[in-house]
């Protein structure tokens, strides 16, 4: 039998059909009815051409349509692409161009948004909308409407399709499963091409690591095209557990969000540590009952140990689980924080998790072995992307031949991230070899932000240097150089910037100069602009 | 006090210019011009410039709604901040 993503979801709806799948702003799917819907989705997919190695585009928040969306891909041996409705209309753009995502599936509130996408594609073919209940039938206009060559699929007409399962696989293993697209230095995001391999690899070491079993009700906050949401969408549905949606309301306070883990009795969550250090500082947790909360898990940037302390002050009874990788490894290092820690500094990164081998090489190219080394992290195994879509020279600069592996071809990955180890074996995170940031746990590559404000008519120079934060991790500085200085004004700059940048990736702090400084061999002094 | 903390606002934390001029009335949250990080950027402007402290239990929806709901909770807790001095 394949090895495939959508047998998580088959699987758990022929034992235990009416468990429930997702919980979502009042509205309960059981795994049936979520099988079955995705099974629609497929069919409504089928129809309108999609076929297997296909890209189709997620336009929708985490919610059922959504969820059932990528099941409903998968199920058509296409890959999806989830596709951020926040992102600015450029960047959706560029990525629907770039991976010619002809077909994008959304919920029924987004059609307009996705109808103005799609026509950006290639070749626009679809918009399919799913609803985002399980009993509703539509009801409303069958018609199909068809908009300069795209064909608007709605609900209702996505609900008259059979909910019988599609008999064949159509894909393999090393299939694609989804693209995650990420910030690019070049200007412009990449997409990281996962396998239905390298994402099971992940989901059912991550299901067993956080001890999941089906009566969990588990919940990250991480958007679909984070990597961090591949947890809560897969590794849930392995253990046949709940999962959670935080609605986006709640999401803004930290009371709302402490107060929502406590009615909706969650039991793992899995977020970037800026949301849980403001938990901490302002969820008012004493005053509630989170007995249920069992796990926590992080990732995606440094937690400052003392907001760590605070939370575990908080909630004693909790696990801590620091993991770490990047979106090319899923996640391949993990370390449980112990009851009794007390460090001052951050927690590691850890130890190889499953089915993965870390090992870090120094400057000198000789393997890290003893405590206290330092090297640049290179990881080995099943987990590890595909490649970057459509970028062969960029893939080969980091997945590249084993250095200590003379007698064959094996790919390794290189992360980028410098490492050390520490007397206990544990790896520590030390920084980046790169101009590569975190923002509130998302990548950020500088040379990205620099390109959008290049793209600016009036600015000629431009250099942007992270500044180090408490609670985002880094905020974004950016000196920038006007052709005709006075006129050009901060909001014009900013305003410039959304067009083409995600928020987190707007700089924070903008300053006009005359001139940047240079150093000797006439490179941007950015270690004299960051020491200022 | 509400032109300071429109200005503030206007400038700092609207992200979609689209918005702009910002009324008094204008839903922080369904605009989606407050997330729970430009919260509390909002929240230690606050506390600087009218030397309060907000605590967890005053981090509400009800305070936060608008420019017109944040000025009647720095009111509101003006007594209590000229019983500290005085």
């Amino acid at each position: 039998m394949a090895y495939l993503l959508q047998r998580l979801l088959t699987e758990a709806a022929a034992a235990h059909p009416q468990r429930p799948a997702v919980a979502s702003s009042g509205c309960l799917l059981t795994y049936q009815e979520l099988d079955q819907l995705s099974n629609k989705v497929a069919r409504a997919l089928l129809r309108m051409g999609v076929a297997p190695g296909d890209r189709v585009g997620i336009l929708a928040p985490k919610s059922v349509a959504a969820i059932a969306g990528m099941y409903g891909v998968l199920k058509t041996g296409a890959c999806y692409v989830p596709l951020d409705p926040k992102a600015p209309a450029q960047r959706l753009s560029y990525v629907v161009q770039d991976c010619c995502a002809n077909v994008i599936v959304t919920d029924e509130a987004t059609i307009p948004q996705a109808v103005a996408l799609v026509r950006t594609a290639p070749e626009p073919r679809a918009v399919v909308a799913v609803a985002n209940s399980a009993g509703s039938e539509g009801g409303g206009d069958v018609n199909i409407a068809v908009a300069q060559g795209a064909v608007i699929l709605p609900w209702a007409a996505v609900a008259t399709e059979s909910a019988k399962p599609l008999v064949d696989d159509r894909a393999t293993e090393t299939d694609l499963a989804y693209i995650l697209y990420t910030s690019g230095s070049t200007g412009t995001p990449k997409g990281v091409m996962i396998s239905h391999l390298n994402s099971l690899t992940f989901a059912e070491w991550a299901a067993a690591a956080a001890g999941l079993s089906e009566e969990d009700r588990v919940c990250s906050p991480a958007p679909l095209h984070f990597d961090l949401s591949v947890f809560d969408i897969f590794s849930t549905c392995r253990a046949a557990a709940c999962l959670a949606v935080l609605p986006e309301g709640v999401a803004t306070f930290p009371v709302s969000i402490a107060r929502w883990l406590e009615s909706e009795r969650v039991s793992v969550w899995y977020s970037v540590p800026s949301v849980l250090t403001l938990l901490a500082c302002y969820g008012g947790l004493r005053q509630l009952d989170l007995s249920r909360l069992r796990t926590v898990i992080f990732a995606g940037e440094v937690f400052p140990p003392k907001h760590l302390a605070r939370l575990m002050e908080q909630l004693p009874h909790a696990r801590y689980l620091n993991w770490y990788g990047p979106t090319e490894t899923n996640v391949c290092t993990a370390f449980e924080v112990p009851a009794d820690w007390t460090d001052a500094s951050p927690a590691p990164i850890g130890q190889a998790c499953a089915n993965a081998e870390v090992f870090a090489v120094t400057s000198e190219g000789r393997r890290v072995t003893q405590p206290g080394e330092t090297g640049e992290l290179y990881v080995r195994g099943p987990s590890l992307m595909r490649g970057y879509w459509g970028q062969p020279a960029k893939t080969r600069e980091v997945l590249v031949q084993n250095p200590f592996q003379p007698e064959y071809d094996e790919i390794v990955y290189r992360t980028g991230d410098l490492v050390s180890l520490d007397p206990a074996g544990n790896f520590n995170y030390v920084g980046r070899r790169d101009s590569m940031v975190k923002v509130r746990g998302y990548r950020v590559e500088l040379g990205e932000v620099e390109a959008a404000l290049y793209r600016h008519p009036a600015i000629r120079e431009a250099a942007v240097l992270p500044v180090p934060d408490d609670l985002l991790g880094s905020r974004l500085r950016a000196v920038v150089i006007a052709d005709d200085s006075g006129k050009l004004v901060r909001q014009s700059v900013l305003d410039h910037c959304r067009q083409w940048l995600p928020s987190y990736m707007v700089p924070d702090v903008l300053e006009f100069r005359e001139a940047l400084p240079r150093t000797s061999t006439g490179k941007v002094d950015r270690v004299g602009l960051a020491s200022e | 006090m509400k032109t300071v903390i429109n200005d503030y606002i206007s400038s700092e934390l609207v992200r979609d210019t689209e918005l702009l001029p910002l009324a008094d009335d204008t839903s922080l949250l369904d605009s989606g011009i407050l997330d729970s990080l430009s919260l509390l950027q909002l929240v230690v402007f606050l506390e600087e410039r009218f030397g309060i402290t907000v605590g967890d239990a005053d981090l509400l929806p009800e305070n936060f709604a608008s420019v017109n709901t944040i000025c009647a909770y720095l009111r509101a807790r003006e007594p209590e901040k000229q019983a500290a001095h005085g």
